[in-house]
């Protein structure tokens, strides 16, 4: 998927014009011109620097008959589109539910699931999903002492 | 000479000599598997070194990315796919190769002059580190500014098929770095009163999303086209490669050289490396119309000059604390938090630290033979495992590993959005590696660049006062001018680089 170059440059110029406007409210130093607004500052003009060149780029690739919206293969064909969310889903799942569930119910589920879905055969999804929460979770949570969350499992670790 | 020896020491420990070896395997698999780059071997392994001592925790980065710049050249020659972009240069000659039955002598080739170039590499990281480190002992932070700024430059004009992009994203990188408490006067900048982003945009779980979610998100689309069946077998890998030596010495030579140096200019690596040592080659060759059939002449050039980058990229990174390409720029991260701050005074302070990075980096290129002799007689099995249980399981490293380096949810958040982030980029052709090199940079630039205004009373000339910093002040703003002249409309315009 991909957007004309003149989109991008538009969204990097509301960035960078949001991000000048606040280094207005931090405190200047007395006596001094150089405050902590000054490289945010700078940075925002390359970033509209850019960002101008890229739209002006842009409305020539689309007067040479480019389109506003580039759409690749992928994106016509469902299953990848699932793929695609599937992934993001994943994390987001991992994000929500990993502190109520904990670590090992989370990561035995989101493999599962996607093994299930890419066509992993269900013994060999089942046994390596649960070989390797068990690896990782041994190897960060023993050897490394990394607090991975416990969740419904706390009584029993 | 007592540093050489506590570094001898530090090294050949029991404990560091395994973590070596572990890297060493993993680095050798992530390499030999295509859509597994060398730099996601690094992000991958950098929560797991977070938790050891410098020595150990450099090694298992030096020896990882060296196995995994040389195990790329497998899938190249066997499945015709570049097991990373270092070896995308001459994966189609390597392929015709073994379509005309010459996979032993090409696997043969890769694997010397692999471990070759990296040798050579790191002879002359030996060398020039220390010396230069001397003249640098001497900057100030205006040297240090423009250096910054040179090798930021570097990054985009020489990193990147589009500098106006890779312009762009160098100054995301910069913005990113801003937020959190300004490294000169403790004001919290674009924070919106939130507690984590006040310790600034955490570096690894970024490096992750940037390197490695972005690449699961991409894989995930492509997940059927992966047929990858290896039908041949290699047998002895190194009747012939005498007279393949004794002809193209001269190109190992060239290549070394030429690797070495595209290291050691910031933001530019291995596969930029191989890219421009093939095409030296073939210009400079005597058959240059034998290129492209399976010629190994070329493949000499280039092995070696992706092997010998990477001992390159460590001299700016060791000297300056510039990081010549993504893998020391995640080097150089490591070291901060670390607390230790790559430049030239760790050759005074901690040089034991210094050898130990060398001997490190001379073990892990002798301990590429084997190993690599060993991958490519596996290259069957290696290249078996689908891709369908692998990305599954890498996406869990993902999230444990950026959770670790939080301790808590904010680092897989950050990854998430930083994944997706930098795969919007990618599909908009613009490069992600600027924008590492400047988030990892942006602090001390700004710091450079906050202490030189106040030392020069806010005036620019006082920036080219130094005869160094006034050389490399010129020369940056000459780049800059350069750049300038390529990426306005009315410039001269180079065909679009795909």
């Amino acid at each position: 998927m991909r957007f004309n170059d003149a989109a991008v440059g538009f969204v990097f110029i509301l960035i960078a014009a949001a991000m000048i406007a606040m280094t207005f409210s931090f405190p200047a130093f007395p006596g001094q011109q150089y405050g902590p607004s000054l490289f945010p500052r700078i940075i925002g003009a390359g970033i509209i620097g850019c960002s101008a060149l890229l739209i002006v780029r842009g409305f020539r690739e689309h007067a040479a008959g480019g389109r506003w919206l580039q759409r690749e293969d992928w994106t016509g064909v469902p299953r990848r589109v699932a793929s695609f969310a599937l992934m993001l889903g994943a994390m987001a799942f991992y994000v929500v539910a990993s502190e109520p569930l904990g670590f090992i119910p989370c990561a035995f589920l989101i493999q599962l699931v996607l093994f299930l879905w890419f066509g992993v055969r269900p013994v060999t999804a089942v046994v390596v999903a649960v070989v390797m929460t068990g690896l990782v979770h041994w190897f960060f949570s023993s050897l490394m002492r990394v607090p991975l969350p416990r969740g419904v499992l706390d009584s029993v670790l | 000479m007592t540093a050489i020896a506590t570094a001898f020491g530090l090294v050949f420990d029991p404990y560091v000599l395994a973590v070596i070896m572990g890297s060493a395997v993993f680095g050798m698999f992530v390499g030999a598997m295509p859509g597994l780059t060398a730099t996601m071997a690094t992000a991958l392994l950098v929560p797991v070194t977070f938790f050891m001592s410098p020595v150990p925790a450099l090694g298992a980065i030096v020896t990882a990315t060296a196995m995994a710049i040389f195990a790329g050249d497998i899938p190249a020659a066997m499945l015709r796919m570049p097991g990373t972009p270092a070896s995308a240069a001459y994966a189609d000659e390597s392929y015709e190769m073994t379509k005309k039955g010459q996979l032993d002598l090409c696997m043969g080739v890769n694997l010397v002059f692999s471990v070759l170039g990296g040798i050579f590499g790191v002879l002359i990281l030996i060398v020039l580190a220390p010396v230069l480190a001397e003249v640098a002992i001497n900057f100030s932070s205006f040297e240090y500014f423009w250096l910054a700024c040179l090798g930021l430059t570097c990054a985009v004009f020489i990193g990147t098929g589009d500098p106006l992009k890779g312009l762009l994203s160098l100054f995301i990188g910069l913005a990113i770095g801003c937020i959190g408490i300004d490294p000169a006067a403790g004001q919290p900048r674009f924070t919106f009163g939130n507690v984590d982003l006040l310790s600034g945009i955490n570096f690894i779980p970024t490096l992750i999303g940037m390197f490695a979610v972005s690449e699961l998100l991409r894989g995930a689309v492509t997940m059927e086209k992966a047929g990858m069946m290896v039908q041949q077998t290699v047998g002895n890998m190194f009747a012939g490669l005498g007279a393949v030596a004794r002809k193209y010495w001269m190109n190992f030579i060239r290549g070394s050289v030429i690797g070495t140096v595209i290291g050691a200019l910031p933001g530019a690596g291995a596969d930029i490396a191989a890219w421009v040592s093939y095409a030296v080659s073939k210009k400079l060759s005597k058959e240059p119309e034998k290129f492209g059939t399976g010629h190994i002449e070329g493949i000499v050039d280039s092995t070696s000059a992706n092997n010998s980058a990477l001992g390159g990229a460590w001299i700016p990174a060791l000297v300056f604390g510039i990081p010549g390409d993504s893998i020391t720029a995640i080097v150089i991260g490591v070291l901060y938090m670390k607390g230790m701050n790559p430049g030239p005074t760790v050759f005074l302070q901690t040089p034991e630290l210094i050898y130990a990075v060398f001997i490190i980096f001379i073990l892990a290129n002798l301990l590429m033979f084997p190993l690599g002799w060993a991958a490519i007689k596996s290259a069957k099995q290696i290249l078996r495992v689908p891709r369908n249980i692998l990305l599954p399981i890498i996406l869990i490293f993902c999230m444990v590993g950026s959770f670790a380096m939080t301790n808590s949810l904010y680092g897989v958040v950050l990854m998430v959005v930083m994944g997706l982030f930098g795969w919007l980029l990618e599909e908009h052709g613009i490069p992600v590696a600027p924008l590492i090199l400047g988030l990892v940079l942006g602090e001390m630039l700004e710091q450079n660049f906050m202490s030189s205004m106040i030392k020069a009373n806010g005036s620019f000339i006082g920036f080219l006062d130094r005869p160094i910093a006034g050389t490399l002040g010129v020369l940056t703003m000459l780049l800059w001018g350069g750049m300038l002249w390529k990426a306005l409309p009315f410039g001269r315009r180079q065909p679009a680089a795909a």
